[in-house]
């Protein structure tokens, strides 16, 4: 039988952890959250020599063991609770050529945890470039440890970095510092009250605000012998323990490393004067939108057709071949509409992710946020609040939590509050087929009229997040103070394989998530829309008849199909919301919509497939696309024109559309009070927006 | 006997998905997982 160890993958963020992760496990990966924390919690197994299987946790990136997030939190809960069944038996700490200093700090910290580590310097291939020489043999002498020297980009090192970890047993685990060193008087006291345990481990189960499993702050505080000292006096002792690790790590560094700066060729200084550029900085990343918004129309169009084109085929077959009867039409016209709602729209979503991945891998999201700061602080908001608002274009809940890093709780809030706006890729369903239903398709510089429209709706989206930020600033009457500090990673050339795993990470995450509950609402919306009460839908057959006696027979069942809809339980509840919506120039199926998606946006595409597919008795060989584009009214006019497509996009734009998001704003303020105050302060906004663009436009 | 067969599996379609947006939206408890650590429970202090 072959063993199995923990090995857990630890490092300051931008070290290339990540990539470090894929190069070791590969596709055997999966990703989960932490119990009870939303933050994300990558596992995977590697296969080492000699038949032994490392269990890889790739933890949240940490700067050191002095937790101020939730992130970092979890780092430390893990490397102090032995109890835990993740509890690693050897730690690597994936470190950056180029910020050896300022990594070697978290590394000292878990050595001193009596943790085997071994020290994996990656990006080494960046060495020559930057003028950077290392004495691996007297770096290992003096940190004890055993150092890989990796490139996850080269592919170089990793074989001898998987050698390192089977042979984890033989690593010394003597501490870099002697914790005593900080305060030899208070550090003697607390040895003489736990003489059992580790000092490190000690003084941060004192210092940290988490729980460790066997060893607990009050346990500490309840002994009478041993008195804690002051949250200062705390502060001051972990102060002077910074102080002794960096002059313990200059001091190796000043033996193992030299830095020739003559031979450093620094495009990166050249690079970021032109990317952060006041004027040009602004150009390029309006630019890069452009070309981003213009690929995911041009790029997605084959791909997506042939998709929606093949459901509406298998549903037509499905209802062709089984035999006749509830279940056949569930399938046919529920679970077949409801999951092709979902799969149209995979080719726009990763070539999105495919995207932002790119410019994230490549460093260039940092300089965004760098660049955006200065807009931010004139809307009063800190430059923290850029990370959660460019995130939100991905999804507002982990983007609502990413706000968690925001000092100041008045900045917090707002970002909390406005962060909904920012177009999420549950609108971008909606948006993708609205604006090919209304939108003509023309172009203007060779962009076309659909995509420049797409980027209108995110720029819409973010401008009204920082317009309502300047509001809430000027209202909420709460005094704070707040700095922002940004790492600014070194460019590189994405690598292919971290690129093509985030795309098909977010992608899937998007098919079975967002998927599932699609799917779920697609069935109930189903069951609503086949039955109904009363005689209206049981004899709807024979009133049907008896009042078009001269329709043939086609026309009839379509009739007979849309009187059933009509008085079916969903048909009853659309009708009773439709004075409100009519305004907007929605009919009583899109106010449906409304109404499913604000389980989540993405529905309303969905849920019209299903209905539509309902209301209609012919085959079910039309795509969602043209029988959205076929709707009309009684009188024949279109529901879909550009009045009523931009007063839904518009709608969708402004909307708190989302159970979840309410539910992590509740989660994250600990109040109902301003989620409440957001749902109704966003859908006043979207309604207002949605009534005045139709009623110009008609 | 066809048709039985179709609306009991249809029918039970639709229970399952009723129950498990009820789940999914909070409306039912969700079970507790044994494995549920210390960071788990709100008194833990890490929240």
């Amino acid at each position: 039988m072959s063993k199995q160890i923990n090995v857990a993958l630890i490092g300051n963020p931008n070290t290339g952890k990540t990539s470090v992760f894929n190069a070791l496990t590969g596709l055997n990966q999966k990703v989960g959250n932490y119990p009870g924390i939303t933050v994300d919690k990558k596992e995977g197994i590697c296969k080492l020599p000699r038949g032994v299987k490392a269990h890889i946790i790739d933890l949240p990136g940490t700067y050191s063991l002095n937790a101020s997030s939730i992130d970092e939190n979890v780092v430390i809960e893990l490397l102090l609770n032995k109890n835990d069944k993740d509890f690693p038996d050897v730690a690597v700490v994936v470190s950056d050529v180029e910020n050896l200093k300022r990594n070697l700090l978290l590394f000292t910290q878990i050595k001193d945890l009596e943790i085997p580590t071994i020290l994996a310097i990656n990006m080494s291939d960046r060495m020559a470039y930057k003028g950077i020489t290392l004495d691996i043999p007297l770096l290992e002498k003096e940190l004890k440890t055993k150092i890989a020297l990796i490139s996850t980009r080269k592919k170089s090192g990793i074989d001898q970095l998987k050698d390192l970890i089977a042979n984890y047993k033989e690593l010394s685990l003597s501490p870099s510092l002697d914790a005593s060193e900080i305060d030899n008087v208070y550090f003697d006291k607390l040895r003489k009250a736990f003489p059992n345990q580790l000092l490190y481990k000690l003084w941060l189960v004192i210092t940290q605000d988490v729980n460790f499993g066997n060893v607990d702050r009050n346990e500490v505080e309840a002994i009478n012998s041993f008195k804690t000292k002051s949250n200062a006096d705390l502060k001051r002792l972990q102060q002077k323990e910074t102080i002794k690790r960096y002059q313990f790590i200059n001091n190796t560094l000043k033996k193992g490393q030299t830095i020739d700066l003559k031979t450093a060729k620094d495009l990166r200084i050249r690079l970021d004067r032109i990317l952060t550029h006041k004027i040009f900085g602004y150009v390029i990343f309006f630019a890069i939108l452009l070309v981003m918004f213009q690929a995911v129309y041009d790029w997605a169009t084959y791909p997506t057709d042939f998709i929606d084109e093949s459901f509406a085929s298998l549903a037509n077959w499905t209802k062709n071949t089984l035999p006749p009867g509830a279940f056949t039409n569930l399938l046919a016209e529920g679970i077949i509409a409801g999951i092709g709602g979902v799969m149209v729209f995979i080719p726009p979503i990763a070539i999105l992710f495919l995207f932002i991945a790119l410019l994230e891998e490549s460093g260039y999201m940092s300089r965004v946020v760098f660049l955006m700061d200065n807009i931010m602080k004139r809307f009063g908001l800190s430059g923290k609040s850029v990370v959660p608002l460019i995130s939100g274009n991905a999804c507002a809940i982990p983007a609502v939590m990413a706000a968690r890093n925001i000092e100041s709780w008045k900045e917090r809030l707002i970002t909390i509050l406005v962060t909904p706006f920012t177009t999420c890729s549950a609108r971008l369903p909606v948006y993708v087929i609205i604006i090919a239903l209304v939108i003509p398709e023309g172009s203007f510089l060779g962009l076309s009229y659909q995509a420049l429209t797409l980027m209108s709706l995110y720029i819409i989206g973010f401008m009204t997040a920082i317009i309502s930020a300047y509001i809430l600033n000027k209202v909420l009457k709460i005094k704070s103070k707040s700095y922002f500090v940004i790492e600014m990673p070194g460019y590189k050339i994405p690598l292919f394989k971290n690129v093509a795993l985030t795309v098909l990470e977010k992608t899937k995450t998007f098919v079975f998530e967002a998927g599932k509950i699609i799917l779920a609402i697609s069935i109930v919306l189903w069951f609503l829309a086949s039955y109904g009460p009363g005689e209206q839908f049981n004899d709807a057959e024979n009133i049907i008849k008896t009042e078009n006696i001269a329709l043939s027979e086609d026309d009839l069942e379509d009739k007979i199909a849309a009187h059933k809809l009509e008085h079916s339980y969903i048909g009853i509840v659309g009708k009773a919301i439709e004075p409100v919506i009519k305004p907007l120039g929605y009919d009583w199926k899109i106010g449906i919509a409304l109404v499913t998606s604000f389980a989540a946006r993405e529905v309303f595409v969905g849920t019209l497939a299903t209905i539509y597919s309902v209301g209609s008795a012919g085959d079910n060989e039309e795509t969602i696309k043209k029988k959205m584009a076929a709707e009309v009214y009684s009188n024949g006019d279109k529901v879909f024109t550009l009045a009523s497509g931009i007063s839904l996009l518009l709608f969708y734009a402004f909307a708190m559309q989302c159970m979840s998001t309410l539910a992590i704003v509740k989660r994250e303020t600990n109040s109902w009070k301003w989620p409440m105050y957001q749902l109704v302060g966003m859908t006043l906004i979207a309604y207002i927006a949605a009534l005045i663009a139709f009623q110009l436009m008609k | 006997m066809n048709t039985l067969v179709q609306n009991i599996l249809a029918f039970v379609a639709v229970a399952l998905a009723i129950w498990f947006l009820l789940h999914k939206f909070g409306v039912l408890p969700k079970k507790k997982s044994a494995s549920s650590k210390a960071c788990g429970k709100d008194d833990c202090g890490c929240h």
